[in-house]
């Protein structure tokens, strides 16, 4: 990288936000997501808008690529920098603004951990819905960046129906409000534009969210059942007999040998085939009546071993089985990589059997463990990546599973979002011309596409094959694609 | 039929989305769709009407599967239509825009219209995907069918709102909710403006839940809907605010009482104009304006009130954000509908000519219509 470039950065940015060296740059050469790698050639760590800004006009001036980093636990390649450039790692902007607790608001920098929004808002009977099962890590800006969701976006929806206001720094390196506490949409959505845009239309350095009240009481189960027709009929019927659980969750067989062997050991039922976990929350009263009505189902779907969270410990308790499950592979197989597609909820049945026979076929294990209340699914396929045919597999799997939930009316992403590794597979669910009006709008907000390059849109099928090495190659393809879809090819030589 | 004062020159009645795509590649001059015409005259003055386009026909509902709480529409479908069909398998959209059930979808999309049910966001909280026409006759697409979806940009929020200028809405995916086992609203009347909004500052950090609540003036009622489990709403009706005397509305009767707070407000006039503040300040915002009737979402900040003319608006904008719901088109003429400025306007005037270089969907009616 160009010398006066960090010079320039480090003009107004402590010697300690300014990263370059080699060594230290390999803990940003991926995310969450390791089967993509590279390196970028220096990260920064703003402390206020104004850098960020600043930072933002550098790499306009000197027409180098920059990408936000949250907290890294993306995974699906989003925080990849894919060309190298500049990485803006937010954490240092962590702290919360304030809380009102009688406008059920909180103001908070993007660095913020998700659960700590919750932690602060607690002891005013309040808390933040959207709950990633890496809450415990995850930054609320990479969260508004993925429009992330978790297990009880069942009931409370996701990150999007929480955001009512950003500031963000566009990527020309202006400061712009969007949206308002009130979360009143006045003209067109843009904030509801940017949730989601997965770090491509801005940079968001301060965020307005909605808290709300902890509900008066919660009942959380945890049902077993010897069969996965029968357990994915009962989250079916739990939905038809009109019951809005907060969080409906599957573990299947493979997922309770994993925990129950690990740390997160939640005394999840070792014969089952498939277990669901259930909460409702909301008033006490009638709460006791909707866990009887659903208990009533499982049984009729002959669940055989139903238990009922005593207390807030024995709650905890299954929750923690299932929280932890990502973690637990581990137990099983060197390397995983956690999948994400969502499929009408109706379908689970007939695509769990199916991705059975695709681990067979392919001879990699696969783990099921998801929000099974909004059909989407988190297949975890293990793996060992030192040997590399296995590696191969996994593409090929992963394209196969993708192009099984597209088929039964299904998308790429419940919520992890397309980023570097599914960008290739978006023409299965979207045309050249859809694709072109997205990348419409993208120039609007990312005129020069310096910001987070060569993401969400499709290069080409073959370049997937480039594994573990996210090569320059494959970026300039994306962009020549990109040229080839918005018709103008001048305007994205750099 | 006028449209703003302006006569179209012709309307055309497409009955399918490609027979829409068609016709609309095929004009020239501006356009203007429309589904119910309920709300024609929202948004800043159109500069010109070539050719209307009549979207009722499109009251299609493609796809609807009960068991994944979805439901696919085209964009002429009423809200009266998609509610019967929802009833039949104890569904619902909950939303309640104001000129009821006569609105399409589509308009609804368009305008993001609200009413006082606004306990789980508009109509932007519940669209998961769309189909739209661009001005080119181009067929696009964002979101899918299903529940939860971050596949792409989400750019059926983008429309959503932008009343009818980046493009033409043609079919629209929602998710659903099931119905509530049981609903009732609960009215009291308070002696002054203090006192209701006493009530309304207990109710802020108090345990009731309602999904509607409003406060209605000059005669300072408080209305609050619950709906949940029947006991939940038992429970709720058994600890409503002390020191009030509330009557409870449940079955035809609560839906009477509804209709006529949309009476009420459908009598307001001139001019209407919603105010955005925040849940504590809707007392503060009625204190300072002192206008003749209001409709105030307590819970959410949002004051509709009525005006006697439109001179008022600029001072309040010094303070909040402002949009003119209703108003004579003299008015309309002066004052900008959304008040939108800064970089969030030129970020929004990019978008409609990246959307409609030429300027030819709605001319006028959303940021390319805003003056200061
Ligand atoms: C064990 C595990 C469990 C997970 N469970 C869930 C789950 O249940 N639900 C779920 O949705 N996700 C889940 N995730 C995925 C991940 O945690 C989320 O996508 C999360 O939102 C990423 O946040 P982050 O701060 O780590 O972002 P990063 O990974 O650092 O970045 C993600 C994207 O956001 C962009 N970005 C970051 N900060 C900003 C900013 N301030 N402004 C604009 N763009 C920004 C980046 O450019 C990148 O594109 C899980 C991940 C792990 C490792
Ligand atoms: C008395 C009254 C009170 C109201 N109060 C409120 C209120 O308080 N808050 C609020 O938000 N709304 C309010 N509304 C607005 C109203 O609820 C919505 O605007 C209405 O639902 C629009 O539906 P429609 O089918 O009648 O649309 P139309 O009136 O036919 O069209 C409305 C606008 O949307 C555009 N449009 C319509 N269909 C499409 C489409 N398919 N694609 C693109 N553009 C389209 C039109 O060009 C026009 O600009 C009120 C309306 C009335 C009549």
């Amino acid at each position: 990288m160009n010398r006066d470039i960090v010079a320039r950065l480090r003009g107004f940015l402590d010697s300690t936000c300014v990263v370059e060296d080699e060594t230290e740059l390999l803990v940003y050469e991926c995310d969450g997501l390791p089967l993509f790698k590279n390196r970028p050639d220096v990260v920064v760590f703003p402390k206020t808008t104004g850098d960020v800004a600043q930072i933002v006009r550098v790499a306009n001036e000197y027409r180098i690529p920059f990408l936000p980093r949250g907290a890294g636990t993306g995974l699906s390649g989003g925080a990849l920098a894919v060309e190298g450039g500049i990485v803006i790692e937010m954490q240092r902007m962590n702290r919360i603004l304030s809380i009102d607790t009688e406008n059920r608001i909180a103001v908070v920098q993007p660095g913020v951990v998700n659960l700590h929004i919750s932690q602060a808002a607690a002891p005013h009977g309040l808390y933040y819905a959207p709950d990633p099962s890496s809450q415990m890590s995850c930054s609320i800006g990479g969260n508004v960046a993925e429009n992330s969701g978790g297990p009880h976006c069942l009931k409370y929806g996701m990150t999007t129906n929480h955001i009512l206001a950003v500031e963000a720094v566009t990527s020309g390196g202006e400061i712009i409000r969007l949206g308002n506490p009130a979360g009143e949409p006045i003209g067109m959505d843009l904030l509801g534009s940017i949730v989601g845009s997965e770090g491509t239309f801005a940079i968001v350095t301060e965020i307005t969210v909605r808290l709300l009240p902890k509900p008066q009481a919660v009942k959380t189960l945890l049902a077993a059942f010897h069969s996965v027709e029968e357990c994915s009929q009962t989250v079916s019927d739990v939905i038809a007999a009109g019951i809005v659980p907060s969080a409906l969750e599957f573990v299947d067989a493979r997922t309770i040998e994993a925990v129950e062997a690990s740390v997160y050991k939640a005394g999840y039922p070792l014969d089952a085939v498939a277990a669901l976990l259930i909460e409702v929350d909301g008033f006490r009263d009638g709460l006791e009546e909707t866990a009887s009505a659903i208990v009533e189902i499982c049984r009729k779907n002959r669940s055989y071993d139903i238990r009922v969270a005593k207390d807030d410990e024995e709650r905890a308790k299954l929750w923690l089985g299932r929280k932890g499950a990502f973690g637990a592979m581990g137990r099983l197989a060197p390397d995983m990589i956690t999948m994400d597609a969502v499929i009408p909820r109706t379908r689970l049945p007939e695509v769990l059997v199916a991705i059975d026979r695709m681990s067979e076929k392919y001879g990699l294990g696969v783990a099921n463990v998801f929000h099974a209340g909004d059909g989407n699914l988190h297949p975890l396929i293990l793996f060992d990546s030192r040997h590399p045919d296995q590696v191969d597999k996994i593409f090929a799997m992963s394209e196969e599973i993708m192009k099984l939930c597209v088929d039964v009316g299904g998308s790429l992403s419940g919520e992890h979002g397309i980023g570097y590794e599914k960008k290739d597979f978006m023409d299965l669910v979207f045309s050249e011309g859809d694709l072109e009006t997205m990348m419409r709008v993208k120039r609007v907000f990312n005129p020069d596409g310096l910001l987070n390059p060569a993401k969400i849109f499709p290069s080409r099928r073959a370049c997937t094959e480039v594994g573990k090495h996210a090569t320059t190659s494959t970026a300039e393809i994306g962009k020549r694609v990109e040229a080839i879809l918005l018709g103008s090819p001048e305007k994205v030589q750099r | 039929m006028t449209i703003d004062g302006l006569p179209p020159l012709k309307v055309l009645r497409p009955d399918t989305v490609d027979d829409l795509a068609k016709l609309i590649s095929n004009e020239k001059g501006a356009i203007v769709p429309f589904g119910a015409g309920t709300q024609l005259s929202f948004g800043n003055p159109l500069r010109s009407a070539d050719t209307a386009v009549d979207l009722t026909q499109l009251s299609r509902i493609t796809e609807y599967v009960p068991a994944d709480l979805t439901i696919h529409v085209e964009a002429g479908v009423t809200l009266g239509q998609l509610h019967r069909t929802l009833l039949e398998n104890k569904q619902f959209l909950p939303l309640d825009p104001w000129n009821g059930s006569a609105a399409t979808i589509g308009g609804i999309a368009a305008t993001n219209a609200q009413g006082p049910f606004r306990a789980s966001g508009t109509i932007r909280d519940w669209i998961i995907g769309m189909k739209v026409v661009e001005v080119s006759g181009k067929i696009s697409k964002s979101g899918g069918r299903v529940v939860k979806n971050v596949t792409g940009y989400d750019l059926h929020k983008l429309y959503t709102g932008s009343l009818g200028t980046l493009a033409v809405i043609s079919e629209i995916s929602l998710k659903l909710r099931a119905n509530f086992e049981r609903t009732a609203t609960a009215i009291a009347q308070f002696g002054d403006a203090r006192a209701a909004a006493a009530c309304l500052a207990s109710l802020r950090t108090g345990p009731l839940q309602p999904v509607a609540c409003v406060w209605s003036g000059s005669n300072n009622e408080i209305w609050l809907r619950f709906g949940e489990h029947a006991k939940a709403v038992e429970w709720q009706l058994k600890n409503l605010p002390k020191d009030a005397d509330w009557t409870a509305h449940e079955g035809a009767d609560e839906a009477a009482v509804w209709e006529q707070l949309r009476q009420r407000y459908n009598g307001f006039g001139p001019v209407v104009v919603r105010v955005v503040g925040l849940p504590t300040q809707v007392h503060e915002i009625i204190e300072e304006y002192r206008p003749s009737g209001w409709i105030a979402h307590g819970l959410n900040g949002i004051v509709l009130m009525r005006l006697d003319s439109g001179d008022e608006i600029p001072r309040i904008r010094q303070k909040y954000r402002v949009v003119i719901e209703r108003a004579p088109l003299e008015v309309r003429r002066g004052v900008a509908t959304f008040g939108i400025t800064g970089a969030e306007a030129d970020l929004m005037k990019k978008m409609k000519s990246a959307f409609d270089p030429d300027g030819r969907l709605n001319p006028g009616r959303h940021v390319d219509g805003e003056r200061l």
